[in-house]
């Protein structure tokens, strides 16, 4: 029924049309760009570098000032990742399978040796940064967040150079499971050190360290460290889901 | 100029609408998730613009002392993780997609018709 | 300054409107994959070392493998699809 999408269309154009004006007031009225910095901002950018020995403000935004939402964040990434997990294998069960799906008039490209060897120099150099960046995460640009997303890609490039066998064997999902598990557990265990010593929920009562320290910033390596393990185990995860959908079954499996 | 000072808004406001249009007359479910990170993108323009201001460094004040103008780390604390997750939560419709297509041999939501 | 702010929200309108109006799949994920990039530009003239990070090593690689994944198991027939 090719007038049901033409109409969706016009009616899709008609109503951002008539929508316009209106988004010209708003932008009209909204704070002219660039010129004032908000309270909040400027309060924290005057008085934070003095309290806590940690030179990247927007990390201790993240895992100091409003560790909650950053908590909260990462449950809603937990919970997003279990999601995938149970639809995924509810239709196909839990072991893995050896063959690509096989595609009429295309054919598998053979294994090339050279893109092997480079992904297997690239590895160890993007995994030593990616722990370069969580652990400066609170004195340059960095932190848990970003170290997780560039672990994960570069263990993509594994599976790219040696084969999907291969990557699965070296890198056994239950480990990424784990990873994952350890680091939520780890972000609320993060939250509880203060309570034990009477401090309230994620109160930063850890000695804070030298200036332009690694260790420096009393809880905010550590949640750095929780964060950075739990979004690599996540995303890692997600990959190997992703990719066991393109597997074919063998002989005699359903 | 005149336009510098709305610009950031005019560009979230067309990176929503121009995300929804593709929503919209999307044949395709992979195609309209793609849009929807149109959409998520919109909102990230919007907030780092709210927090910038002319002339101000990044808020690192790891070369330069504090008291140094420097925007607003709040806006990009948010923008963090939100960019992160976000990934997250696009993985878990593609899932959703891919079990569509596995159940209804289809992608295409025109010739989806409501389970009787 | 201005100008390099004003480049790089118009590549990024252009980007994102090039994601949407691309209809076919996997020409799209390297639409995706430009729009990342654009968008990792766009919040280093904002002055956001961090998010640029972020945007980059998520927006550039995780996501577009995420689609290409999904797209070859779409064209595979859906073959490990036992309704149980």
């Amino acid at each position: 029924m090719k007038y049901a999408v033409a109409l969706r269309r016009c009616l899709c154009i008609a109503a951002l049309i008539v929508l316009a004006p209106a988004v010209v007031l708003v932008a009209l009225r909204m704070p002219v760009f660039g010129e004032k910095l908000p309270a909040y901002g400027a309060t924290i950018n005057a008085h934070v570098p003095s309290m806590r020995q940690a030179t990247n403000v927007v990390a201790v935004v993240n895992f100091d000032v409003r560790a909650l939402d950053t908590l909260g964040e990462e449950f809603i990434f937990v919970a997003a990742t279990t999601g995938l997990a149970v639809l995924l294998r509810g239709g196909r069960g839990e072991d893995a399978s050896g063959k690509p799906v096989h595609t009429d008039g295309r054919r598998l490209p053979a294994r090339s040796e050279a893109i092997a060897l480079l992904t297997r120099w690239m590895l160890p150099a993007t995994a030593a940064y990616s722990i370069y960046v969580v652990a400066h995460g609170q004195i340059t640009p960095g932190g848990g967040f970003q170290a997780g997303a560039i672990l994960s890609s570069g263990l993509l490039l594994l599976f790219l150079g040696d084969g999907y066998r291969s990557w699965r064997r070296v890198m056994p999902p239950i480990s990424m499971q784990l990873l994952e598990a350890l680091g939520a557990v780890g972000c609320v265990g993060v939250g509880l050190v203060p309570m034990v010593a009477g401090a309230l929920f994620f109160q930063n009562i850890l000695p804070q360290g030298a200036h332009k320290s690694p260790f420096g910033g009393g809880l905010i390596p550590l949640m750095n460290l929780a964060v950075g393990m739990a979004i690599t185990g996540g995303f890692a995860n997600t990959m190997v889901e992703f990719l066991e959908e393109t597997r074919e079954p063998e002989e005699g499996e359903p | 100029m005149a336009l510098l000072h709305v610009l950031p808004w005019l560009a979230a406001a067309w990176l929503m609408a121009i995300g929804i249009y593709g929503m919209v007359t999307s044949r395709n479910y992979v195609h309209l998730i793609g849009c929807l990170s149109v959409v998520q993108s919109g909102t990230y323009v919007l907030l780092l613009a709210i927090g910038f201001v002319w002339g101000a460094g990044p808020p690192i004040f790891y070369d330069h002392p504090p008291g140094t103008p420097a925007v607003d780390p709040v806006m990009q604390a948010l923008v963090l993780t939100d960019v992160v997750v976000g990934a997250a939560v696009t993985a878990l419709l593609l899932a959703l997609a891919l079990q569509l297509q596995k159940r209804r041999k289809t992608l295409d939501p025109e010739e989806l018709e409501p389970i009787p | 300054m201005t100008f390099v702010v004003a480049g790089c929200l118009v590549l990024v309108m252009l980007s994102g409107a090039l994601v949407a109006l691309t209809r076919r799949p996997p020409r799209q994920v390297l639409m995706i994959s430009a729009h990342g990039l654009m968008l990792a530009m766009l919040f280093l003239a904002l002055q956001a070392p961090d998010v640029a990070y972020s945007e980059i090593a998520v927006g550039t690689a995780l996501v577009p493998v995420m689609f290409l994944t999904v797209l070859a198991s779409a064209r595979g027939g859906g073959r490990r699809n036992v309704p149980r």
